[in-house]
């Protein structure tokens, strides 16, 4: 991708295609059924239809199921996506972090297997990897597998899994090897049939008032030794690949979305008047939507200057961990100023403006989130300080 | 690392950084390098190309800003800001320029920029300096301000109005009518003068008026907005390294002070600031150099990062050093010297801001227009 958003020919006609196929095809808000196994399915068609349309894997191998084509265009489509304001893929965590893995570390069995239901959305996945005692600290997860009669045998307890009560495969991190090998080698990938006896899944509920984490509680899971992904002991190097590629690729059509936020917090601001004057017209609302504005635009030209290393064929480097910074930092300010600005009027209550002051509490609430999951702020900044600027370590 | 930048991009930033390894002095003796030293190091930079602007030359805002970024690295006391933002301004219309202008952009000189007076802000819109018409044409009446290099300037590009309207003439540094003293700055090495205009006159080759006026003054903004972003990044991040340095040397409490996670953040938050700056930098250059609409905008958005950002990294980095950033001989304050001056040149964070707000309120303003009607 050049520096700047100068399409090549291609790239253009396909931008604009996906914007014809969303503008047309993209479920609204209303469209979608408020109970939430009604709304899974919904979700699941929605998915399905894209990647029929071919906007989902579009740069995954064409042999299992993908586009073949150049990892670039899947950004271009991600972004419209974001753009056009359509409901997140259901099966995202297979699509970003479980699907990636398996196609680098998987067998030819594996794929042939998965691939193809990862992408049209008929088996969700849910990754198992924090515990109530492992979250930053991953390394010191506890869940064990041992190995007996061709299968592991899975004990111990995970949690954030996301979707994990519509999932039906969950990659577990899990410890394998005994404590005579150092710590991240005794760690192993384990791909669970969540539909196995022993599995129990409890969704939490979330301050944003949602449902879609889950705690797993494994219980002597048998899980069949070729359900191993890469070879024993791997699970660490495999955990840091997935995250590392979704720190990578996920700026840009985050900040899409942060930028369509961003007019819509403008809108709002537009619409709400405060003793006789709009909110928008106060020249302190709007320089903090500048500064809102700011973040979430340096947000994109980082993103776009570090992801041309991915887009090349390298590996996601340590710049994955200045982008998700910034990330984090933008999506905090932008919905932290919607609150802020919005706030005065948001306790007016107006019953016609129930929904949009919803949005904000929800968006405001989960932006927190934002430098806690996929790796804490502080765990970016260890990373920086060790692999970047190769300070002493502690 | 520099990522995405072509072959000869990378070229130009190493060889003006080689050049001033060799010419320009450490940032630690920076007050005492001689006007002498400061000449020689100019003339290498012009004999190196670095003004090669427009149809003669190859530099776009990419490269300039390259080149800026590496003079804000090394600290050097040089008039290129105010010389290459005036060709970057005038180049696109070089040909169509009165004579004294086209002649200014393929020409050699060092170009100061006057546009500030006593309690005015970066905007070029209300200068009190006047165009006036004398008994031999057009004369320049006012005073400016806190204008870059002044001593070292053959060419000054004067913002002023004629007939109520925005217009710039360009003038010698040493006509006739015109008065020179130097000015009192926070970073002294930047060499600020004042400009006394007592119906300094200007053929008509050499003044802009009307709508091109217009054009040229926020191609002039942008330009020197990105050419003083670009040099706040390079002055960050020479002291970032700096500070990372001393932090895996230094020791205290039996360990180096480097391996304490208090300070590992304060570098690593530094150094994504310094890093992102120079990415909003880059894209804007970029923009301005396509030609590209949103190009003021990008530039706006930089120079408001940038401007807090450069900033932040060098506290950071005086924290990092602790008591010896506060001795004089350390480099540490030249730095942030630097940097708080290029914060304020071309517009400050909150300039930035307050015009970039205004924009997204206009624009919300217009698209519910829209969506009425």
């Amino acid at each position: 991708m050049a520096h700047r958003e100068r399409l090549p020919r291609d790239e253009a006609r396909l931008r604009d295609e996906a914007r014809a196929f969303l503008a047309e095809n993209v479920p609204s808000a209303a469209d979608l059924p408020r109970s939430l196994d009604a709304r899974i399915e919904a979700l699941r068609g929605w998915q399905a239809r894209c990647y029929r349309a071919g906007y989902v894997g579009r740069a995954w191998p064409r042999e299992f199921g993908g586009g073949g084509r150049p990892p670039v265009e899947q950004i271009v489509v991600d972004q419209e996506l974001a753009a056009a304001g359509a409901p997140e893929f259901v099966n995202v965590v297979g699509l970003d972090v479980l699907g990636p893995s398996l196609l680098r570390f998987g067998t030819e069995r594996q794929r042939q297997r998965h691939i193809g239901a990862i992408l049209d959305a008929t088996q969700i996945w849910c990754q198992g990897f924090s515990e109530p005692e492992a979250g930053s600290d991953l390394a010191s997860l506890r869940t064990r597998a041992v190995l007996k009669d061709g299968h592991f045998v899975l004990s111990g307890q995970k949690t954030w899994v996301s979707w994990g009560q519509f999932a039906r495969w969950c990659g577990v991190l899990a410890r394998t090897e005994g404590p005579g090998r150092p710590r991240h080698q005794g760690i192993s990938m384990l791909i669970v049939d969540m539909d196995s006896p022993g599995v129990d899944v409890r969704p939490m509920t979330q301050i944003t008032g949602h449902a879609e984490f889950c705690e797993l509680f494994f219980d002597d899971v048998l899980v069949p030794e070729e359900n191993l992904l890469s070879n024993r002991g791997d699970g660490w190097k495999i955990a840091m690949y997935t995250l590392g590629h979704e720190r990578g690729t996920a700026a840009l059509p985050r900040q899409v979305k942060l930028r369509t936020w961003l007019d819509r917090l403008a809108a709002a601001l537009g619409d709400r008047a405060l003793d006789g004057r709009a909110l928008l017209d106060d020249p302190g609302a709007q320089i903090a939507l500048a500064q809102a504005m700011i973040g979430i635009e340096v947000l994109r030209y980082h993103a776009q200057r570090t992801v041309g290393d991915f887009l090349s064929g390298g590996a996601v480097g340590p710049e994955s961990s200045s982008v998700k910074l910034l990330m984090a930092e933008a999506e905090q300010r932008l919905a932290a100023t919607a609150v802020e600005l919005l706030g005065p009027a948001m306790e007016q209550a107006d019953p016609a403006e129930h929904d949009e002051d919803a949005f904000w509490e929800e968006t405001y609430l989960y932006s927190r989130a934002a430098s806690v999951y996929g790796g804490t702020r502080q765990i970016q900044r260890n990373i920086i300080a060790d692999r970047v600027l190769a300070l002493p370590q502690e | 690392m520099e990522l995405e930048l072509t072959k000869e991009q990378s070229w130009i930033s190493e060889s003006v950084d080689t050049l001033l390894s060799r010419e320009w002095v450490a940032p630690a003796d920076i007050i005492s390098a001689s006007a002498e030293r400061q000449r020689r190091t100019w003339t290498a930079l012009v004999e190196f190309g670095a003004l090669g602007i427009g149809d003669e030359g190859e530099l776009g805002a990419v490269e300039l800003c390259l080149i800026a970024r590496a003079l804000g690295s090394h600290l050097a006391s040089v008039p290129f800001l105010g010389s290459a933002a005036v060709r970057l301004a005038l180049a696109p219309q070089a040909r169509s320029l009165p004579a004294g202008m086209g002649a200014l952009v393929s020409g050699q000189d060092a170009i100061g920029i006057a546009v500030l007076e006593a309690g005015s802000g970066w905007t070029a819109e209300r200068a009190g300096t006047r165009l006036a018409r004398g008994s031999d044409g057009l004369e320049i009446r006012g005073e400016k301000v806190t204008i870059e290099q002044l001593a070292a300037a053959g060419q000054l590009a004067v913002v002023a109005t004629l007939d109520g309207e925005p217009a710039v003439a360009v003038t010698p540094a040493d006509a006739a009518g015109l008065t020179r003293r130097p000015q009192r700055c926070f970073d002294e090495t930047v060499l600020m003068g004042t400009a006394r205009f007592d119906a300094v006159p200007v053929p008509g080759g050499s003044v802009l008026g009307g709508p091109e006026a217009r054009t040229v003054l926020r191609r002039l903004m942008t330009a020197g907005s990105l050419l003083a972003a670009a040099e706040a990044v390079g002055a960050a991040g020479h002291i970032l390294d700096l500070a990372c340095r001393y932090a895996g040397q230094r020791r205290q409490f039996g360990r180096t002070i480097g391996s304490f996670q208090a300070l590992r953040h304060i570098l690593a938050d530094a150094y994504v600031r310094q890093e992102s700056g120079w990415s909003a930098v880059r894209y804007a250059a970029a923009a301005l150099d396509d030609g590209d609409p949103e190009a003021a905008r990008a530039a706006s958005i930089a120079k408001a990062y940038v401007s807090r950002g450069a900033r932040e990294v060098a506290h950071s980095a005086m924290q990092v050093f602790g008591g010896i950033a506060f001795t004089a001989e350390h480099p540490a304050h030249r730095f942030l010297r630097r940097i708080s001056v290029r914060a304020q040149q071309f517009g400050d964070a909150a300039h930035h801001e307050r015009r970039l707000g205004r924009e997204l309120a206009e624009r919300a303003a217009r698209s519910r227009a829209g969506g009425t009607a």
